[in-house]
């Protein structure tokens, strides 16, 4: 019972442990820093969809034309930069701009003329890969005027230097101190009295070091975990910026979906849409917000994507909405709605980052990365469900 | 005996759900199972039903007077044992005749014999009285056809024991009657095949007796005549041989309504945590006897209600037409009627009358109107459910688990889900103050849990009437919807309810009442609208409220 709770709660690591040593044990390359550096600028990308995607799924919702949106958006500035001579940031908040407007737009329909979010994305998908290979004339277009940098071409290329990495995670290791360590922290960790009136004072004290000793141990293990990765990365290049990127949204979606009312009202529609109406929730505005936030995720990922190509072409993009989906059911997102949680589906995409990463360094050819895959996201949600009848 | 069950005990992680509790079924009786929510009766209904399975249990079952070990669902229908459950499980795109032959479809040659499935269907329906065509889609069923179909088609599933399991609790009240009449007839059939058991035949009266409700495996060809005599009126089609052919069935009736439980139940047997109490004949005992062995203590007033004055109006509803979306007739007919602080408004009227319809569109979430306005604390009121709570309305549904709860999520989580946008700080959630206020309802309304992070999904019927209750309450209304409260919840919950809307009105809110149960509505109210088919039928004081004068309006005889 207990083994298998703790086997549920921690498959995804477990997982990632066991494909991260059966590629280290074929390729010493893999745990290199050079291609650890790699693996977390494809991370940022695929993580950072399926964080959006994650803001989809909770309502009850999915969003399939992603990848393809990753394409047009990507595409639309860079056609902007290279074409038309547009300063970058000005192309990107274009750019930016179109896609949450169309995002919007696209949940409106889906919540006004009350149409399955599955049919209208399938459009999209296809609409917009037209769209995009209109933009783009089937050309290579560059992110940026031959040879030089910007803004956009250097989301990916740009590295913090080892000095600034360093107090990155300083401040990052203070500020979860500070949230998790204060003597007032977290009321939610008392309210499991069973008599719900207020908690025993006495029995808890016992309970309550014991809690301040885990949660300790929490930060602790954290605050070497981030300095070791700090460190790693500064043996390369230093820490890419797309990770930093990647945290600054995965701490906004934390945020947003277990300290915000929308939050509250995302699990909510997802659990239960009709009581969702009849508690007072603005439905349609929350998941009509819910789209236009994966609008704005999409523009960023397609930036990111692009300039890790370093280039629009037709393919940039292709089949992200996958990898997306795949990463929150790993990560233990309910495609009903209303169950996940943001880190799960972090872990998610970093499973799936790793194994296209590692399989990419063995040189596994593209049919049986494919293969592979679809077989790790059946296997993942086949046990998930196994371990949740338990 | 039919059916025994001896000292049965059944553990569950951390609680002993069944405390030694026996009971037994005779052959073609009506045995009714009463028991406040928790008292172990679906417990013992998934043991009967196979759901845990033998092994699972101590103690012993006896079908037929040999031990049945029932390892799974299968093995339990195979010893003739049919559950019909609360909630339904039907296909809403599959026909009547479909869903009664489900998993059973007569074949030639490897294809389904459609014809002589409906014809079948057909001939069973008629058989017990019932006006459904056997063409008609489940969907296009309401909640009672679809449960009468339910037994429909557990009876010809050749089953002897009929478990039904709050029956009528979706049914309306001529649904009810058909339901009732159906079991009666069953009974009536049991007694005719009954004389057929104690022929003096001796080749075929000890079988009889064994197989009794086995219709199908009686030596008919020697004293069959007898045995299997149609009663009358339920021959029609003249079938009685057939396989599908009267048989004595013996049923367990699960109902919170006592009304019910007298009219049909030869015995009763009260649970009470766990435990069987007693087994009463239902023709030497009463309705408060009953009750005191469920409780486990005398009830002296079931409603008690403590009428206080009447203050200001604080909803007043004008010439109401509305319209349900998508349709030009008007649904509800000039309704008008005010709700004042400190009173309870009862609105009665029978199912489909315009009750639940009624408070929905004033609260935001039902219909268009066409005429008439809606005016809370004196400015009009038209708009969305969440305009309707922020200006101090309250709505607690009918259907809790479909518009009352995430079921998935916790009891914290829906206690304040109504009222979290209130409780923030630069638009974070304000967990402390969350926390408090949850803290609060949870133990005022005297929540029965684990904890406050325990999933609803997991809580007794009445346990998760209070988190809507409380959800409802934390929203700090003026005024309080309150549709069938206390439908499906035990006595005590019940009392606890009533002792809710006391303290509520004394508190200077308007509590509005909808109930189906016309002594709830007399013993809660102090005001009474009948509602028939959308208009007001009638209006009466407490005083003037008896039972006749509100059902004469609710059929339109006012």
């Amino acid at each position: 019972m207990q083994a298998k709770r703790l086997l549920r709660d921690f498959s995804a690591v477990l997982a990632l442990l066991l494909i991260g040593g059966v590629f280290a044990a074929l390729s010493p390359e893999f745990l290199s820093p050079r291609n650890l550096s790699m693996l977390m600028i494809e991370l940022s990308t695929t993580a950072l969809l399926a964080l959006g995607m994650f803001l989809v799924i909770l309502p009850g919702h999915i969003d399939l034309s992603v990848g393809s949106g990753v394409g047009l958006i990507g595409g639309i500035a860079s056609v902007l930069v290279f074409r038309h001579h547009w300063p970058a940031p000005a192309a990107m908040l274009l750019a930016a701009g179109v896609a949450v407007a169309v995002w919007t737009a696209m949940g409106s329909i889906v919540i006004k003329q009350k149409m399955p979010a599955f049919i209208i994305t399938l459009g999209g998908l296809l609409v917009f890969k037209g769209l995009f290979w209109l933009v783009i004339r089937n050309a290579t277009v560059p992110v940026s005027q031959g040879g030089t940098s910007n803004l956009y071409s250097l989301l990916t290329t740009y590295y913090l230097p080892p000095a600034a990495g360093l107090l990155l995670a300083a401040a990052a290791v203070a500020a979860l101190a500070w949230q998790e360590l204060r003597p007032a922290a977290g009321p939610e960790r008392r309210r499991d009295g069973a008599s719900g009136v207020r908690p025993a004072r006495r029995p808890a004290a016992a309970q309550e070091g014991r809690d301040f000793e885990l949660r300790f141990l929490g930060v602790f293990v954290s605050a070497q975990l981030l300095f070791l990765f700090v460190l790693v990365m500064n043996r390369f290049r230093g820490v890419p910026l797309p990770i930093v990127i990647l945290a600054a949204a995965a701490l906004a979606v934390v945020v947003l979906t277990e300290h915000t009312p929308f939050g509250r009202y995302l699990y909510a529609i997802g659990g239960n849409e009709e009581a969702a109406v009849l508690s007072g929730i603005p439905v349609d505005r929350v998941v009509i917000s819910a789209f236009a936030v994966m609008g704005a995720v999409t523009a960023a990922t397609g930036f990111l994507q692009t300039a890790y190509a370093g280039a629009s072409t037709t393919t940039v993009g292709e089949l992200m909405e996958l990898d997306a989906v795949a990463a929150c059911v790993i990560g233990g997102t309910s495609l009903k709605g209303g169950r996940g949680t943001a880190l799960g589906v972090l872990f998610g995409a970093l499973i799936m980052a790793t194994l296209l990463n590692g399989m990419t360094l063995l040189a596994v050819s593209p049919e049986f990365k494919f293969i592979a895959r679809g077989l790790v996201l059946s296997l993942a949600v086949w046990l998930d469900t196994r371990l949740n009848k338990a | 005996m039919l059916l025994r069950a001896e000292s049965i005990v059944k553990r569950f992680p951390g609680v002993t759900a069944l405390k030694g509790v026996s009971f037994d079924l005779r052959p073609g009786e009506i045995h009714a199972l009463c028991g406040e929510n928790g008292a172990g009766k679906s417990t013992l209904i998934k043991l009967l039903s196979g759901i845990h399975p033998y092994g699972s249990y101590e103690g012993e079952l006896f079908v037929g007077g040999r031990p049945a070990r029932f390892h799974s669902i299968a093995d339990a229908e195979a010893a003739g044992i049919a559950v019909i459950c609360q909630e339904l499980a039907l296909v809403p795109e599959m026909t009547a005749a479909e869903h009664i032959f489900l998993g059973v479809e007569p074949k030639r040659r490897g294809l389904i014999d459609w014809p002589r499935v409906y014809r079948q269907a057909r001939e069973l329906l008629e058989r017990f009285g019932l006006d459904i065509d056997p063409h008609v889609k489940a969907k296009d069923l309401g909640a009672g056809r679809r449960q009468l179909l339910e037994i429909v088609k557990a009876l010809r599933k050749e089953s002897k024991i009929l478990i039904l399991d709050e029956p009528t609790s979706a049914l309306t009240e001529t649904e009810t009657e058909i339901l009732l009449g159906i079991l009666k007839d069953l009974r009536k059939r049991a007694a005719l095949s009954g004389r057929g058991e104690h022929l003096p035949s001796e080749d075929c009266g000890p079988k009889a007796a064994a197989l009794s409700g086995r219709g199908e495996h009686l030596p008919s060809e020697d004293c069959g005549p007898k045995a299997a005599a149609p009663p009358p009126g339920l021959s029609v089609g003249g079938t009685a041989r057939e396989e599908n052919g009267p048989r004595a069935v013996s049923c367990i009736y699960i109902s919170h309504k006592l009304s019910e439980v007298f009219a049909v139940a030869d015995r009763i047997t009260v649970l009470r945590d766990g435990a069987s109490v007693t087994t009463l004949d239902a023709a030497r005992t009463d309705q408060r006897e009953v009750i005191r062995h469920m409780v486990g203590r005398d009830i002296e007033d079931l409603f008690p209600r403590r009428a206080s004055k009447p203050g200001q109006t604080l909803l007043r509803v004008s010439g109401l037409d509305v319209a349900a979306s998508g349709k030009d007739e008007p649904f509800l007919k000039g309704v008008s009627f005010e709700a004042r602080a400190g009173e309870v408004l009862g609105i009665g009227g029978l199912m489909g009358a315009g009750r639940t319809e009624l408070l929905m569109h004033i609260f935001g979430a039902w219909g268009r109107r066409l005429a008439g306005s809606v005016e809370l604390k004196g400015r009009p009121l038209k708009g969305r459910p969440e305009e309707a709570i922020r200006r101090g309305l309250a709505l607690v549904c009918e259907d809790r688990r479909r518009y009352g709860l995430v079921l998935g999520q916790s009891i914290g989580f829906n206690l304040s889900l109504a009222s979290i946008s209130r409780m923030t700080r630069l638009g974070l959630v304000d967990r402390p103050a969350e926390e408090e206020a949850n803290a609060r309802f949870f133990s005022s309304l005297r929540i029965k849990a684990p904890g406050r992070q325990a999933a609803v999904a997991g809580l007794s019927g009445g346990n998760q009437q209070k988190v809507v209750l409380g959800k409802a309450l934390m929203t700090e209304p003026s005024v309080i919807f309150l549709d069938e409260p206390t439908r499906g919840i035990d006595v005590g919950a019940k009392l606890e309810v009533y002792e809710f809307v006391n303290s509520l009105t004394e508190a200077g809110k308007a509590v509005v009442l909808v109930s189906s149960e016309l002594p709830e509505l007399m013993g809660m109210s102090d005001r009474i609208l009948m509602l028939h088919e959308g208009e007001i039928a009638g209006e009466f004081s407490r005083e003037e409220a008896a039972a006749e004068n509100l059902l004469a309006a609710a059929m339109g005889h006012a």
